[in-house]
């Protein structure tokens, strides 16, 4: 297994490489760059291009990206020009942020979305598992933005139960009670949109697996056999049934640590995905292409996650 | 069984309606873009008074039916005049769905969002009035004086750091010379404040160590000589923002704008200091009892982000008390808000179609105009294409009346210097019909569309922007409205193109650019040199004449300190431009602000006005 990992992590690495290198060239073909957006009148064209020399932005694109690797090497991720400051400074502020979020919305999802799938499966066709099927299509069709909307309105601003905006409430001392305290409140409506849609999607998986496993042969022997019912469904169905939701897990975190968009601009919640369309869009380069090979770094991990998982609960499936 | 077909139907039910909002949202989009075709031509009488008709006959299905707003029936201050509390909290919301970056110094910001957190907690030295004429009702003051091309700053002595550290002259002097720094990370100090400055340029090119133009008399007071005394100078010329020297001790130059010092605990001398900054959120601001002016009415300002999709019901719980930047286009649906007062003022900037009339000389640094090569170059098609956009309508239909025909490029934001008796080309089709009939535009092989006088097919290509909901229908509208006179006229790239990508295509003067929309924000001066002189990038439609070249000069010589003189000049450039129209200036914009009725003493009005400063903002009610 270890060898396995280390073999995997260093494929990878020249993944990256040809990932920047892509991500470069593109970035260097887009019309305009990070000072482009800086139309004013009052600011003579000159001024703007003598920056764009003294940053040099000028230069052909391998020449910057010479000195980008350069630096990289020396821990020197870039300065963002938008934001003024280091590239790794204005991705570490959001990424806490994010990384706070996915963990609430993966827990809330598996949380949820686990039982639902059990109950669901194991009495199919009831009354039950056609409500909670029925939820899972409301899900799918629900487009997120809407689903955030709504609730915002609903527990935001009509009940006031929580707080509707930000990530904390301003002016609490960091790592206080308090602080931690108001954190987690403004994680909940936001977590709870990710993860009441996102789950549709486990329960279903989860739901047709064991409708799928519990007709198997091994089933009805265990059944033969006088097994107690919650032990065969807890037991034998529900290891099997799980196989493609453990597949995807290393993916969904992924997926959830490269921000949503739609619930930080509802939320006002500064993470990660606003981070990176905003970066593209004023072609804040040196921000972008870090997140990227971080995104592309991510998935690679991701996928060696999940086959670990995988590995693991499914003893079928040996690694070499 | 049953189940089973229940579910069959279900899905069914579910596929019907899938396509049956397909098919909705289909049909409502080609009777819309009908309906605005026929309102455009079908009319015969085509004035105001019929575009009018029209939208109430239209009134059905779209949103222009909606009540028409005018800026001016606004107030620009809050109308409570009551008793104020001397403590409370004022919450401010952002209108933003992206944190600010957080540069929280005048001198080092690049972002309007950051320019407004700052605004609460410093102050501009100098005060402007509603010409945006520097007056001396500020924290500085200064004297001109003709003889020797000198102007005297004084800074009053009472003005006080939130730290505590007086502050003086030096910190002005220290603004320029952070500014004009080789190292400066940023793209202020190019504007004449700086440039006119003696000995500016070589501090700049890092010849000199200081800049040689600036004497410092005492801790209160400095001498700063020009080169020249330009009239933009006192209309914001002059840097008006101290910067702390003593804040930023040890920090090099390059470094400032991500230091702790402006991202953590930044400094001003306003009437309200920040005790936190929650990075890109939120900014928590309590009274600066040594304000120079006096105590400040309240006990501190909260500022924090609000997203535009939930502003407004944010203003109607009163979880803020005022919104910037609040996006207009919702105004109409919210009008009716409880508890809340709506403000509005007009914007600096408008909305022009451009006309692309020559191509930028790289080696010489100035516009190539050359009209007879381009296929916009000739005014006579440009004036049918002005009288062809009726632009009352599109203000109406698409903006309730909050944007409006634009009638020449000196907005009325620039009141002093807007000149409203220029005769512009109104709406008239007829009319445009007819100067392309006599300039000899026909259509000769009987495709619909009108050929050059030379008998060549005539395409013109259309760039504009996206971005909003408007951008699309509004082309579309432009494009229809030329069509209607017989004008092929097309998308560029046959769809909207990307802010980035569109300026860019100006830029390098695209052949597929033939006529564009774009917008222009003004600055406080009203010299429009930086946008139609003819050795400037902006100059996008590549225009120059002789005629307006040396009005423009004229208009920020010494001559011009004369402010009638001035007038004479911009009114005389002003209708040189709708005569020779390289662009055609299509919208006026204004803005709202709303305001929750306990707030006293806040407006948005031009100019400066020691009652609403900020440090007389108050509340009638605490919560």
């Amino acid at each position: 297994m270890l060898k396995f990992t280390i073999r995997r992590l260093l494929i990878t690495f020249p993944q990256l490489v040809i990932l920047s290198v892509l991500v470069f060239i593109m970035g260097s073909m887009m019309p305009g760059d990070a000072l482009s957006g800086l139309i004013d009148p009052s600011i003579p064209a000159e001024a703007i291009q003598a920056r764009r020399e003294q940053l040099g932005l000028d230069n052909p694109w391998y020449i910057q990206y010479r000195d980008w690797i350069f630096a990289m090497f020396q821990g020197d991720f870039g300065t963002s020009i938008f934001h003024q400051r280091p590239v790794m400074d204005v991705i570490g502020d959001r990424l806490m942020n994010t990384v706070w979020l996915s963990l609430f919305s993966t827990v809330l999802i598996y949380l949820l979305g686990l039982p639902l799938g059990l109950v669901s499966g194991r009495y199919n066709d009831s009354l039950l598992d056609n409500a909670i099927t029925g939820y899972t299509y409301l899900g799918f069709a629900t487009p997120q933005f809407i689903f955030g909307l709504i609730i915002l309105w609903i527990f935001g601003y009509n009940l006031g139960w929580f707080p509707t905006g930000g990530s904390v409430a301003p002016g609490l001392e960091p790592g206080s009670i308090d602080y931690i305290l108001s954190k987690i409140n403004h994680l909940v409506l936001p977590s709870f949109a990710i993860a009441l849609i996102g789950l549709v999607g486990t329960v279903q998986y989860l739901r047709s697996g064991i409708i799928e496993t519990k007709q198997k042969d091994f089933i009805i022997l265990a059944r033969a056999k006088g097994v107690k019912e919650s032990a065969v469904y807890n037991k034998h169905v529900f290891r099997n049934s799980i196989l493609p939701i453990a597949a995807f897990f290393g993916y969904e975190i992924v997926a959830l640590l490269g921000g949503s968009i739609f619930i930080e601009m509802i939320y006002s919640y500064p993470g990660m995905g606003r981070l990176f369309l905003d970066s593209i869009s004023t072609r804040d380069f040196s921000v972008a292409n870090v997140l990227i090979l971080f995104y592309g770094f991510l998935a690679i991990v991701g996928a060696l996650v999940s086959d670990i998982i995988l590995s693991i609960v499914d003893p079928r499936i040996r690694i070499k | 069984m049953g189940k089973y077909s229940w579910s069959k139907l279900m899905f069914l039910t579910m596929l019907i309606m899938v396509l049956a909002l397909a098919a909705c949202g289909g049909g409502s989009e080609e009777e819309t873009s009908e309906e605005e075709g026929s309102g455009d031509t079908g009319s015969e009488e085509s004035t105001e008074e019929g575009s009018e008709e029209e939208t109430e006959e239209g009134s059905d299905d779209s949103a222009s039916a909606e009540d028409i707003y005018n800026y001016e029936d606004f107030n620009k201050t809050v109308s409570n005049d009551g008793e104020v509390t001397g403590e409370g909290t004022l919450k401010v919301g952002l209108t933003s769905d992206t944190p600010f970056e957080g540069t929280l110094n005048f001198n080092l910001y690049q972002g309007n969002p950051d320019f407004e957190v700052i605004s609460l907690f410093d102050e501009p030295l100098l005060t402007m009035d509603e010409d945006f004429q520097f007056t001396n009702d500020g924290a500085m003051t200064f004297e001109v004086n003709e003889d020797d091309n000198t102007v005297t700053f004084t800074l009053n002595e009472d003005v006080t750091w939130h730290d505590g550290e007086p502050a003086t002259i030096e910190d002005y002097v220290y603004a320029y010379e952070v500014i004009g720094h080789p190292e400066y990370p940023g793209i202020r100090g190019a504007t004449d404040g700086f440039t006119l400055l003696e000995g500016y340029n070589e501090y700049k090119a890092g010849e000199a160590d200081e800049i040689s133009g600036i004497e410092v008399i005492d801790e209160q007071t400095a001498v700063f000589t020009y080169t020249e005394l330009a009239p933009s100078l006192t209309a914001g010329g002059f840097w008006y923002y101290l910067m702390p020297e003593h804040h930023y001790e040890g920090v090099e130059i390059a470094d400032m704008a991500e230091a702790p010092q402006t991202r953590e605990n930044p400094l001003g001398i306003g009437p309200y200091k920040v005790d936190s900054v929650t990075p890109g959120e939120a900014v928590v601001m309590s009274k600066f009892e040594d304000y120079w002016r006096g105590e400040p009415n309240l006990d501190g300002i909260e500022l924090s982000v609000v997203s535009p999709s939930s502003v407004a019901n944010a203003m109607e719980t009163g979880e803020i008390d005022l919104a910037i930047n609040f996006p207009t286009d919702q105004f109409p649906d919210v009008s009716e808000m409880e508890g809340v007062e709506w403000l509005a003022n007009i914007e600096g900037s408008y909305t022009y179609i451009g006309f692309k009339l020559g191509e930028w000389n790289e080696d010489e640094g100035r516009v190539d105009y050359k009209p007879e090569e381009m296929k916009m170059g000739d005014p006579e098609l440009r004036r049918a294409m002005w009288h062809a956009m009726d632009n009352d309508a599109v203000g109406e239909r698409f903006y309730n009346g909050l944007r409006w025909k634009a009638t020449t490029l000196i907005t009325p934001y620039h009141a002093n210097w807007h000149d409203d008796s220029v005769e512009v080309p109104e709406y008239d089709p007829d009319q445009a019909n007819q100067i392309l009939d006599e300039a000899g535009y026909e259509d000769t092989d009987g495709d619909g569309f009108r050929e050059t006088p030379e008998g060549e097919p005539l395409e013109i290509n259309f760039a504009s922007m996206s971005g909003g909901d408007i951008a699309e229908p509004l082309a579309n509208y432009y494009i229809q409205s030329w069509k209607d006179i017989g004008l092929n006229v097309q998308l560029t790239n046959g769809r909207l193109i990307e802010f980035n990508t569109f300026y860019d295509m100006l830029e390098n003067d695209d052949p597929e650019v033939d006529v564009y929309q774009g917008a222009w924000g003004v600055g406080s001066d009203v010299d429009p040199y930086g946008l139609y002189g003819p050795d400037v990038d902006f100059n996008y439609p590549r225009y120059e004449s002789e005629e307006s070249t040396q009005l423009m000069e004229e208009g920020n010589s010494p001559e011009a300190f004369d402010v009638e003189r001035r007038q004479e000049i911009y009114n005389e450039w002003q209708a040189l431009m709708v005569e020779e129209m390289p662009v055609v200036p299509t919208l006026y914009r204004s803005f709202v602000v709303p305001v929750n009725e306990r707030v006293v003493n806040y407006s948005i009005d031009l100019g400066f006005n020691e009652e609403t400063a900020p440090y007389n903002w108050g509340v009638t009610e605490t919560e």
